[in-house]
Formats: C-alpha cells, sequence, structure tokens
C-alpha cells in the first residue's frame, strides 16, 4: 500500500514568519499537535509541534531530568512562553522536515514515524509542496485490515 | 495530482436536508428514516468541489471553517473524495448551518440559511496568503456565495485581483451587492451567475422585464465579464455572451422541490466544460444548464454524474433572443 491509500488531503500550514502564538491558535483550532510549516510556494520547510513549543518554554536542565517534578514552579515556564510568544515559528521548528511522497510505501512510512518518534509526516509533490499529511493513526487503520504490503 | 481548480467558500454550512410531506409551521413532525435527514457539507463553494469530484476533477477547497460544525464539514468532505484537498483557516468562532426541508408531496422547499461566524483581521490574513499561494497551483478559481457579515463585498475584489493578477480563470456565483461592488471596482469574473435567490436583482437595479435581465448582463459582458447566466424563472435561463443573448427551457418537468444544489451543479458543470477545453461561452453555459436539469431529478443534494447529464443533452430548448 501506498502513503496515498491512507493520506489526508489537507493543506493546512503555518508559513515561516507566523508567530508562536498563531501556530499554537491553529493547532489548538484544528485539533492537532503539529503542522507543517512552508515557504510563500508551498513547499514544507519544517513541521512544529507543541512539543516544540513545550521544548523551548522550559529550562535547559528539565529535558535532560524528564520530570516535571524538579521545576520548582511553572514561573520560569510562564515567563518563557510569553517570551516567545510573538518569535518566528521558523526558530522553534524540526527542520529539515521528514517528509515522503505519495508513491511511498507504508512500510517506509512507519519506520520514519518509530524511528524518530513522531506521529505526522507531512506528504509532498516532485517539487517538495505540501499535498496532505500522513499519520500514525492512517498506517495503524491499514495494518488492522492487514493492508501495510 | 494537478488540483486544476481552487473553490473558495468564506461562509461554507453544515446543510441538513429534511424530507418531510405535508410539511406546515407550528405542528410537530416526526422524520422515521434516518436517509430522510441528511447532514453534508454546504457552502456553494465546498458543493462545487463536491461536484467537481463526481466529474472526476481534482479541487483545494478553501474558505473559514470553526468549532464544532466546522470539524464535521471538513471530515464529511474528506469522507467524499479523495479528489477534494481541503486548505480552511479555522477561525475562533462556530461553522453555521444550513436548514433545507423538502416536501415532495406539496413540491415546495423551505430553506433556513445562517448568517456566519465573525472573521478576525489576522484570519483574513492567513486565508489570503494561503489562496495565493494555493493559486499558483490552479488553472481556474471559483468563489461563490455568502460572505461572512464582518468581512463585506471588499473582501470579493481582493479575491478576483489576486487571481487576475496570476492570469486566473474566475467564476463566480454571488448576490448582486458583490456584483454591484466588484462592477464599481473594474474586479468582474471571467463567468458570473448572479444568485437570485433572495430577490431579482443586479447592478443595484430591480429585475422585472426580459429587457431588464438583458440589459443589465450586457453591462457586465462590456465590462469584460466572458459569459452571463441569469436564473430568469424557476426553469427557464438566458445566456449572455459577447455573441449575443438566449433563452434556455426543459422539454420535461422540472421538480421544484428538487432544486437545493442545482445551481451550484450548474456552476461545476460549466468549469468542467471549461477545463475541457471548450472557449465557446454559449456551449459552456448551455452544458451547465443540462447538468443543472439532471440535478432536478433527483431529490437529495448529490449532482448527478457525466453519464446522467448526458442523457437530458437533448431534454431543452435554445433561442436565440438577441
Amino acid at each position: 500500500m501506498k502513503v496515498s491509500d491512507v493520506m489526508v488531503y489537507d493543506i493546512s500550514a503555518v508559513f515561516e514568519d507566523d508567530t508562536v502564538e498563531r501556530a499554537v491558535d491553529i493547532m489548538e483550532r484544528h485539533v492537532v499537535s503539529g503542522v507543517p510549516v512552508v515557504d510563500e510556494d508551498m513547499r514544507v520547510v519544517g513541521f512544529v509541534t507543541e512539543a516544540d513549543i513545550m521544548r523551548a518554554s522550559i529550562p535547559s536542565y528539565f529535558t535532560l531530568l524528564q520530570s516535571a517534578s524538579f521545576l520548582p514552579d511553572t514561573d520560569q515556564f510562564m515567563k518563557n512562553v510569553l517570551k516567545i510568544r510573538d518569535h518566528k515559528v521558523s526558530e522553534y521548528m524540526s527542520k529539515p522536515p521528514i517528509v515522503v511522497k505519495a508513491d511511498s510505501t507504508l512500510i517506509y512510512t512507519a519506520d520514519l514515524m518509530m524511528r524518530h518518534n513522531i506521529k505526522t509526516i507531512p506528504v509532498v509533490d516532485d517539487e517538495g509542496r505540501l499535498i496532505g499529511i500522513v499519520t500514525k493513526i492512517g498506517i495503524l487503520k491499514a495494518a488492522l485490515k492487514g493492508e501495510l504490503e | 495530482m494537478n488540483l486544476k481548480v481552487l473553490t473558495v467558500t468564506l461562509n461554507p454550512a453544515l446543510d441538513r436536508e429534511m424530507f418531510i410531506d405535508d410539511f406546515q409551521v407550528n405542528r410537530l413532525h416526526r422524520i422515521l428514516r434516518s436517509d430522510r435527514s441528511i447532514l453534508s457539507p454546504g457552502g456553494k463553494g465546498v458543493n462545487v468541489s463536491v461536484a467537481l469530484a463526481n466529474f472526476g476533477v481534482p479541487s483545494v477547497a478553501t474558505g473559514f471553517l470553526g468549532g464544532y460544525m466546522g470539524r464535521i464539514l471538513i471530515e464529511e468532505l474528506r469522507r467524499t473524495s479523495n479528489l477534494i484537498t481541503t486548505n480552511f483557516v479555522f477561525i475562533k468562532g462556530e461553522t453555521r448551518e444550513n436548514i433545507a426541508i423538502i416536501d415532495e408531496k406539496n413540491h415546495t422547499i423551505t430553506e433556513i440559511n445562517s448568517p456566519g461566524p465573525l472573521i478576525e483581521d489576522i484570519d483574513l490574513d492567513h486565508l489570503m496568503r494561503r489562496y495565493t499561494m494555493s493559486l499558483s497551483r490552479v488553472e481556474l478559481v471559483v468563489i461563490s456565495g455568502s460572505v461572512p457579515e464582518s468581512l463585506g463585498s471588499d473582501v470579493y475584489v481582493k479575491l478576483v485581483r489576486v487571481a487576475r493578477e496570476k492570469g486566473k480563470t474566475v467564476f463566480m456565483e454571488v448576490r448582486d451587492r458583490h456584483i454591484s461592488t466588484l462592477y464599481e471596482n473594474d474586479a468582474l469574473p471571467d463567468v458570473i451567475k448572479p444568485d437570485f435567490r433572495m430577490e431579482y436583482r443586479l447592478l443595484r437595479k430591480s429585475l422585472e422585464t426580459t429587457d431588464d435581465f438583458i440589459e443589465q448582463a450586457k453591462k457586465l459582458i462590456e465590462r469584460g465579464s466572458k459569459l452571463v447566466v441569469l436564473s430568469y424563472q424557476v426553469d427557464k435561463d438566458l445566456i449572455v455572451t459577447s455573441d449575443g443573448v438566449w433563452l434556455i427551457k426543459p422539454k420535461v418537468g422540472v421538480e421544484i422541490s428538487h432544486i437545493l444544489g442545482t445551481g451550484d451543479t450548474y456552476m461545476a458543470a460549466m468549469v468542467y466544460r471549461y477545463l475541457s477545453g471548450i472557449r465557446d461561452m454559449l456551449d459552456v453555459g448551455r452544458f451547465g444548464y443540462i447538468a443543472a436539469l439532471a440535478k432536478t431529478k433527483k431529490a437529495k443534494k448529490k449532482p448527478p454524474s457525466l453519464q446522467e447529464i448526458e442523457e437530458f443533452s437533448d431534454k431543452y430548448i435554445l433561442e436565440r433572443v438577441i
């Protein structure tokens, strides 16, 4: 099975110069945890997730400790979130983006998701322009029907 | 996949069609079968995307969606066809719900359309960027339907101008207040189908006689539009091009309670014909009419197939008026 069989034909995205606050608004309204970041030609230049924003807002030692119980209070987090609110989303997105083509296999796509621990991958055309997304749940549904190969 | 068409629906709706025989106000009606109450994605541009998918034409649908209704609409639209790519800007407000009560026994249709949500400037800016970006990937744009009250007609002027700058063909079905603004701002589309559902009015003039219809349509042609299609009476239309004016009417009876969605089928069929390389605008308008006629044989909003349209290819009369 190919990505084109299970992908969502949606090209919702944020632009490189959109703010962090705008990206969070869009994720919240779309009820998604991450969105592709595109340039003016619709080429995918990155992918930003709520985790990227969280990571950018917490003290760096927290990522090493990997537990909120080590945070003395939430003040630091709040201050950092407000500090980056108006920053460009391109500063915090994952780049270069992990992308697949519509004719990529689901096995290859599932492998990418597991290796990079991601839930959504943008699907691009030959020019790198966004044409949709493929999600972990889409692949799981195909797997449950025995249609992954 | 070459997307070919961009449809713009600034005020989409979740459409609820209810089939109730002997419908009366101030009375309880129970719907006993699930297929007599149907929920579907709606709004003129969205409907055009659905009809185009039915004809095998891929399109990208853009506009504003919001809230619970917006999420249902987009899910339903995705289920409809993989030939529709969605590119909506999600807003804070709630997408509206439109209701149509169809009484096939008494041949009536009662429609209740809501006004739509508030659109913030930041969301409009985002839509304009995504619209401009999507335009570079399509051949033609369809802009149809109402505008949320907070925006006004100026937004249509902007959309048409950007499309023109990018050399795209523009088809529109909108109400006269928008057409008049486009006319006054020298931003007319290539194809116009005025939405006369609320009133027979064009370029701020009330239309009463056939001459009124023709006179006003000709002003649009003189200002650069290539085709104007006017719903002259329920089942009769006027097709106006730079080559003349024609009256088109059916040879077969038209079921009035089945007219929901005919305008959008009309528009989609004209787009389909135009994309197939036809530049004789009378032919484009005529094909739209035939498709709309085929749609009236279907009770539900679902558009006809190309084969069903073909069956109506000799079920009309075309008369030259001028």
